[in-house]
């Protein structure tokens, strides 16, 4: 930007000033289009049908169609069960092989951690077919245990990849101490590596919980109806077509909640698991 | 002495792999059975006809009928469309992140209010998108009130408008996510590399575009495969609610193909067969991704 030479130049703090408020008005418009969704739903949700078409007024009438066509509570528990146990699986494997990749290497650990890492590749699009078919044939299609199997093993290849790389932070001679002292290898683990972990612990919890709460795909095929999470019967609900809008967006709301909320406390632990696929 | 010392070490040595196998089993385990075992059947039944229950043996050529349908083609036609909202779910949270680095007051705020999406289900984020889009949506109100009432239309009544809906929803929902990539990347930067930078009098775009930049390109080159896999294999959500694939074929996806396939017309072989071209086309993006976390690795596994 060359200088025109007719133009009296701003002061430089002036000119600081300005750039800084028009940069926090950018901010708040960027904010606006970011929470815009947000607000919207909740202020149809508080409609009933013709409040929504005239959009003046507000009722209660969308939330009492909502629970009239939706099990809310079951279906929410639902979500938390299945979210629990998966969570559950991912993290006694994950820290424990974690562990074992990156402080027990064994002849072709390499290879192996290798293998299940790069499991994070398969789309689970790629393998949605056999894996019904497989599972369906065991019988465990008819409760959790389907869907809470593959969401686990959805989770474990970067959960594992998460908990090897922590666990390389910590000291060999921490670890070998432990050892000379009797503690024995799996006790040492246990009492020694999985209580300093517990930051990256946190770290796959949080992003397994929201990526599980929000996934559609495994609770659609997986669940028998009767045992849907709360995201999959409300995708249910509004392919039906029959559910008014002021209800399907209490729907909406209410089913965001647990993931914002756990967002809204986790979130540096979010953030870090989401970058941490870099290898800084 | 020294032998009896050397048969501890070894006895040590043999307990620790002992160790070492015995906890890294369950995940090996779960991963080998869960997804290793199936992608092998889904490149077997892909080559056959499969109802769920007996599978009829077709073979190679189940590829080469399916290279020449021509709504695989149109399927995937809308795939590569989908990589066209790459380049604007990358540039916009590029700029946002450079924005908020610059820690205007109450930038902690906003940086919470970007990321908010990461954590809100597609579902959730296609429920809103149907109404921004459709013929009395938001969207259409708000052309009405700047007065290009004329051009309303339902943009998820057309297939390619359909298209374009998807993947404008698609771009708002990445933008937490890649925004928070770019940020993290701007953190690693030296600032006193900028400040000798605004010493040397270039502007702020020169630093943006010449300094920043420049020594961002792993994150860039990061945030790229995360895009191009959720744009291949993370929407089925959003299709699933925003248009169920339609119109038509307008806003079918390979992804979405796949359950059309296998679970709307139990045609369990030929939907396997997707899949496997899905795996293809995301190990192709996931070895690039490979390549791109390996070499700051240094050691090695």
């Amino acid at each position: 930007m060359a200088a025109h030479p007719g133009r009296r130049p701003l002061g430089p703090r002036l000119r600081r000033h300005v750039w800084a408020w028009a940069l926090f008005a950018i901010m708040i418009v960027i904010a606006v289009v970011m929470l815009y969704p947000f607000w919207y739903m909740a202020d149809n949700a508080f409609r009933s049908p013709g409040q929504f078409d005239r959009q003046s007024g507000h009722s209660l009438a969308g939330w009492s169609e909502l629970f009239a066509n939706l099990p809310v509570a079951s279906q929410m528990l639902n979500s938390t069960l299945v979210c629990a146990a998966a969570i559950a699986i991912i993290l006694v494997v994950s820290t424990s092989s974690g562990f074992a990749f990156a402080k027990l290497r064994f002849r072709g650990s390499g290879t192996v951690f290798l293998l299940v890492v790069s499991a994070l590749m398969v789309p689970l699009q790629s393998i949605i077919i056999p894996e019904y078919v497989n599972l369906a044939k065991l019988g465990l299609t008819n409760s959790y245990a389907g869907a809470v199997l593959v969401y686990a093993a959805l989770g474990t290849p970067f959960a594992t990849f998460l908990m090897a790389t922590y666990y390389r932070g910590i000291s060999d001679e921490l670890i070998e101490a432990a050892i000379i002292d009797g503690l024995g290898y799996e006790r040492t683990f246990l009492r020694i590596a999985l209580p300093l972990s517990l930051p990256a612990i946190a770290t796959v919890t949080v992003l397994q919980f929201i990526q599980i709460w929000d996934d559609l795909l495994v609770g659609l095929l997986f669940l028998p109806p009767g045992q849907r999470t709360i995201t999959a019967g409300l995708a249910t609900l509004s392919a039906g077509r029959t559910t008014s809008i002021p209800a399907l967006m209490a729907g909406s709301l209410i089913s965001a909640v647990p993931a914002i909320v756990v967002y809204l406390i986790f979130q540096r632990h979010l953030v870090k698991g989401l970058t941490l696929g870099m290898g800084r | 002495m020294i032998a009896a010392a050397r048969s501890r070490s070894s006895r040590l040595a043999a307990r620790r792999r002992r160790a070492g196998i015995l906890l890294s089993l369950p995940a090996v385990a779960l991963v080998v059975a869960l997804l290793g075992v199936p992608i092998g059947q889904a490149v077997y039944y892909s080559m056959t006809i499969w109802n769920g229950i007996t599978a009829t043996w077709v073979g190679p050529s189940a590829y080469a009928s399916t290279f020449t349908d021509p709504i695989f083609w149109r399927v995937l036609e809308n795939n590569a469309l989908l990589l066209l909202a790459v380049p604007f779910a990358i540039g916009i949270p590029l700029v946002i992140a450079a924005l908020l680095n610059e820690h205007v007051r109450g930038w902690r705020f906003f940086r919470s209010v970007y990321f908010l999406p990461t954590a809100i289900s597609w579902v959730v984020i296609g429920m809103f998108a149907l109404r921004f889009f459709s013929a009395t949506g938001v969207l259409n109100q708000v052309l009405a009130h700047f007065g290009l009432g004329p051009s309303a239309t339902d943009m998820l009544a057309g297939e390619t408008s359909a298209l374009a809906a998807l993947a404008i929803t698609f771009v708002w929902s990445m933008i937490g996510t890649n925004t928070m990539i770019f940020l993290t990347g701007m953190a690693t930067l030296d600032p006193t590399l900028i400040e000798a930078a605004r010493v040397d009098g270039l502007s702020r775009w020169q630093i943006f575009f010449r300094v920043q930049l420049p020594l961002l390109t792993r994150f860039v080159q990061f945030a790229f495969v995360i895009t191009v896999i959720s744009a291949f294999s993370a929407l089925f959500s959003l299709i699933f609610v925003m248009t169920g694939g339609g119109p038509g074929f307008g806003t079918t996806t390979l992804e979405f193909f796949v359950y059309q396939t296998g679970f709307q017309q139990v045609q369990f072989g030929t939907g396997a067969l997707y899949g496997i071209i899905l795996f293809v086309i995301m190990a192709l993006v996931g070895l690039v991704q490979l390549r791109l976390i390996r070499p700051s690795d240094g050691e090695g596994w």
